[in-house]
C-alpha cells in the first residue's frame, strides 16, 4: 500500500483548531460532541472511523462498526395514515447526520451524495474537503429495528484549498462530485474531484495486525541486533477494525475551467471529467496524461454562448456519454465516430415556448444535471424549473416533463437578485427507473412516480425528525385562500435547499442534503 | 414605462454581479458570469427599445402577485408581469427560433460555442489572459458603473419616463462591453 495514507489523526487535519475538531466530532456522532448530547435522533455511530485510536484532547473514537449506536432512530412503522407516495408506499424518517446548530460552518455544507454500486455504502463530500462515508449495518436479529442504519465508516479529507499562484487563483477544495467505482475486491475505490484535480481514493478494512516482529519493539523502536537471540515468525492477531482511505491517484492539471462531472465508464477502466468548456477521458490508471474528447471553447472567447453543465456516460454503452449546456440542450456523443466529439451523434432539444420568454428565460433553462436511467433507454435532465424525462430515440422533444416548483416563475428575478436562480439542482431515479427525485426550496424535495404520475412534496426538517414517523406530505399554496398545513410561496426559505439527493440503487432508501445534515428516509416495514 | 425600469433595474443588478464576482473565492465561474452577461444584454435591448427588445419582456398573464410578495424583492419596484401582459403579447418570430438558429449553425460549423460575430471586437484567445481582461473590464466598470449608479438616483427621484432617457447614452456606451463581458 503506497502512497500517504489519508488517516491522519485530527490534529493532523486541523493543526492546533480544537473549536474545528469538536465539529467534526459534533458533527458525525462521536460520543463526546457537545451538539449531540441531548439529540435524540441522531445516529452515527460511535466512532468517525479517522483509523486512528485516540485524538488530542481525549477524544477516543472507538471503532467504526460493529459497535450499537445508542441514538440511532429507526424507521418502522406499521399501519396507515395518509398521504400518497411514489409507489404507494410512505416514506419515513430514518436518520439524520450532521449537528443541529442554527449556525452553520460554511465548510459543513455537502456539496455531494452518492450511493455506492451495492447501496451498502453511501457518500457525502462537503465544502470543506472532506468524504464521511457511511455503511449499513447489517441487518441484525437481535436488533429489529435497526434495519440497515448507516453509520460512519470513514471521514477523511480529500482536497485541500490550493493556489494557483500563476493566475492569483485560489482552488476551492469544495467537493464538486463523488463517484464509486465497481467494488473488485475487499477495497472500495471512488473518485472525488474539486474544480481542479481528481482523486481515486482507495478505502481498505484492516482487522489484523502482525505481532512479534524481530527488529522492532511493540512500541515500534528498532531493538538493538546484538540483543536478539532468536527468531520468530511474526503472527497476526485481530485488531479493532480500522478503516484506512488512502489517495491512489491524482488526475490533477488537465482543467483551466471548473469541473462539474466526473463519470466512470462501464468499461470500469476509463472516466470522463467534464469542466465547462472541455470535456476529458481519463484511463484509471494512468495519471499524466488524458484525452480531451469535447472542446467546445471558441477561437475567440467573446463568441461564448454555451458551456458544458453536465455529462455522464452511458450506463451500459462504454462509447456512448452525454453532455448538457447551459442552453437545455443535451449532445449524445459516440466515440467510435471520431477522436474528438465536437460532431454529436444526436441533440437534444426542446423548442421554447414563445409565450413563457422572459429576461431570464436563458438562465431557467440552464441544464444542472443529466442522469441516465439504470435501463439506459433514457435520459433525465433537471433544469431550474422543471424535470425532464427523454427517451434517448426521440431528439425533439422530452417524453414527459415534470414540474418541480412551477409557483417560482413568477419570482424570478427576485431569484436572480438573490442568486437563488443559479442553483444547481440535482435529480435521480430509483433503482427500477418507475420513479424520480430531485429538491426544492425549504428543505422540499420532491418525487414523481412515472407510471402513476402522482407526485409528493416532503420536507427534510427536524420537526418531523421523530422516531418512526411517516412524512407528511407538503404542499405550497400558490395562489388564493391558504388552507391548513399549506405553505405560501413567500414563507419559503430560500436558504434551505436541497441541491443533492440519492437513492439506494435497490431498496428504498433515500438520502437527502439539508444544507449541513444528511437525512435518510425509507419505506415503512411491515 | 415600468418594463424600462425593470429592465434597469436588472441591468444594475447585473453590472453589480459582474463587479462582485471578482473578488470570489475559487475563481471566476465561466458558467454564471455568462447567464448574468445573456441577461444584461437582454435588459440592455429592451432598455434601449432596439427592436426585437421587447421580447426580453415577460409577458405571460398572470394575476398581480400577492403584495407580501414585496419581502423577496429590494426595493421599491413592483411586480412587472401584469403591466406587461396588459401590454398585450409581443410576438418576436425573430426571437423564439433564435435557439434554433444557432442550433443549426452550430451544427453547421461543427462546434456549439460559436456564433457569427455581430461586433467587431478582437481580443485574444488566450485562456491566461482571462483574467487580465476581467481586470481592465472592472476598472472600465468601476467608472461607468459608478457613473450609472448617480444617473440611477437621479431617475428614481425624479420618477418621470422623461428623466430615464437621459440614461440612454451611458447605456448605449456599454455596447461594445457587453461583449468584452462574454469574454470571461
Amino acid at each position: 500500500m503506497g502512497g500517504r495514507a489519508g488517516s491522519v489523526g485530527l490534529a493532523g487535519l486541523f493543526g492546533a483548531e480544537p473549536d474545528r475538531v469538536w465539529a467534526l466530532a459534533g458533527q458525525y456522532g462521536a460520543r463526546l460532541g457537545p451538539a449531540l448530547r441531548s439529540l435524540a435522533s441522531v445516529g452515527g455511530g460511535a466512532g468517525a472511523g479517522l483509523g486512528v485510536r485516540s485524538a488530542p484532547w481525549g477524544l477516543s473514537w472507538g471503532c467504526p462498526r460493529r459497535s450499537p449506536s445508542p441514538r440511532s432512530v429507526s424507521a418502522g412503522v406499521a399501519g396507515g395514515g395518509g398521504g400518497g407516495g411514489s409507489n404507494d408506499f410512505q416514506w419515513c424518517f430514518s436518520q439524520v447526520k450532521g449537528a443541529i446548530d442554527e449556525d452553520v460552518a460554511e465548510a459543513d455544507i455537502i456539496s455531494t451524495v452518492e450511493f455506492n454500486y451495492s447501496g451498502d455504502l453511501l457518500a457525502t463530500g462537503d465544502k470543506g474537503g472532506r468524504v464521511v462515508i457511511f455503511q449499513r449495518e447489517q441487518e441484525n436479529k437481535s436488533r429489529p429495528h435497526s434495519r440497515g442504519e448507516y453509520n460512519v465508516y470513514s471521514t477523511f479529507q480529500s482536497h485541500e484549498p490550493e493556489f494557483d499562484y500563476l493566475k492569483s487563483l485560489e482552488i476551492e477544495e469544495k467537493i464538486n462530485k463523488i463517484r464509486w467505482l465497481p467494488q473488485q475486491n475487499a477495497a472500495h475505490f471512488l473518485l472525488s474531484t474539486n474544480d481542479k484535480t481528481i482523486k481515486l481514493w482507495k478505502i481498505s478494512e484492516r482487522d489484523k495486525r502482525a505481532e512479534g516482529y524481530n527488529l522492532k519493539d511493540e512500541d515500534g523502536r528498532l531493538r538493538d541486533p546484538f540483543r536478539i537471540t532468536s527468531l520468530r515468525v511474526p503472527i497476526l492477531k485481530p485488531m479493532d477494525l480500522m478503516v484506512e482511505a488512502s489517495p491512489r491517484r491524482i488526475f490533477a492539471n488537465a482543467h483551466t475551467y471548473h469541473i462539474n462531472s466526473i463519470s466512470v465508464n462501464s468499461d470500469h477502466e476509463t472516466y470522463l471529467s467534464a469542466d465547462d468548456l472541455r470535456i476529458n477521458l481519463w484511463h484509471l490508471e494512468i495519471t499524466d496524461r488524458s484525452f480531451n474528447i469535447v472542446d467546445i471553447k471558441p477561437a475567440n472567447m467573446e463568441e461564448l454562448t454555451e458551456v458544458i453543465t453536465a455529462a455522464e456516460f452511458h450506463p451500459h454503452h462504454c462509447n456512448v456519454f452525454v453532455y448538457s449546456s447551459s442552453k437545455g440542450t443535451i449532445r449524445l456523443c459516440d466515440m467510435r465516430s471520431s477522436a474528438l466529439c465536437d460532431r454529436h451523434s444526436k441533440f437534444f432539444e426542446e423548442p421554447e415556448d414563445p409565450s413563457s420568454r422572459s429576461f431570464f428565460s436563458e438562465i431557467i433553462s440552464s441544464i444542472s444535471d443529466v442522469k441516465f436511467s439504470h435501463s439506459g433507454r433514457y435520459m433525465m435532465t433537471r433544469d431550474y424549473l422543471s424535470v425532464k424525462v427523454w427517451d434517448l430515440n426521440m431528439e425533439n422533444r422530452p417524453v414527459e416533463t415534470y414540474q418541480v416548483h412551477e409557483y417560482l416563475r413568477s419570482k424570478l428575478c427576485s431569484l436572480y437578485e438573490n442568486d437563488c436562480i443559479f442553483d444547481k439542482f440535482e435529480c435521480c431515479w430509483n433503482g427500477s427507473d418507475s420513479a424520480i427525485m430531485t429538491g426544492s426550496y425549504n428543505n422540499f424535495f420532491r418525487m414523481f412516480d412515472r407510471n402513476t404520475r402522482r407526485d409528493i412534496t416532503l420536507e427534510a426538517s427536524r420537526e418531523s425528525s421523530k422516531p418512526r414517523a411517516i412524512l407528511k406530505p407538503r404542499k405550497v399554496c400558490t395562489g388564493g385562500k391558504r388552507k391548513k398545513d399549506e405553505i405560501s410561496v413567500d414563507s419559503l426559505d430560500f436558504n434551505k435547499k436541497i441541491l443533492h439527493t440519492a437513492w439506494h440503487p435497490t431498496e428504498n432508501i433515500i438520502a437527502v442534503a439539508a444544507t449541513n445534515n444528511l437525512y435518510i428516509f425509507q419505506d415503512k416495514i411491515n | 414605462m415600468e418594463f424600462r425600469l425593470e429592465a434597469h433595474r436588472i441591468v444594475s443588478i447585473s453590472l453589480g454581479k459582474i463587479y462582485s464576482a471578482r473578488g470570489q473565492r475559487g475563481g471566476l465561474k465561466l458558467h454564471k458570469n455568462l447567464l448574468v452577461s445573456l441577461v444584461l444584454r437582454s435588459a440592455r435591448r429592451v432598455y434601449l427599445g432596439e427592436p426585437g427588445g421587447e421580447c426580453g419582456l415577460p409577458p405571460r398573464p398572470r394575476d398581480p402577485p400577492p403584495p407580501d410578495c414585496e419581502r423577496l424583492r429590494r426595493g421599491g419596484y413592483r411586480p412587472l408581469g401584469s403591466e406587461a401582459a396588459a401590454r398585450g403579447r409581443v410576438e418576436c418570430p425573430a426571437e423564439s427560433p433564435r435557439k434554433r438558429s444557432a442550433v443549426e449553425r452550430g451544427q453547421a460549423a461543427g462546434s456549439p460555442g460559436k456564433k457569427p460575430r455581430r461586433e467587431a471586437e478582437p481580443s485574444p484567445p488566450q485562456e491566461d489572459m482571462e483574467t487580465g481582461n476581467v481586470a481592465s473590464l472592472i476598472s472600465i466598470f468601476g467608472s461607468s458603473f459608478s457613473g450609472l449608479l448617480g444617473k440611477e438616483r437621479g431617475a428614481a427621484e425624479a420618477s418621470e419616463p422623461g428623466q430615464v432617457c437621459c440614461e440612454q447614452p451611458v447605456l448605449r456606451s456599454l455596447n461594445p462591453w457587453s461583449t468584452a463581458i462574454v469574454a470571461f
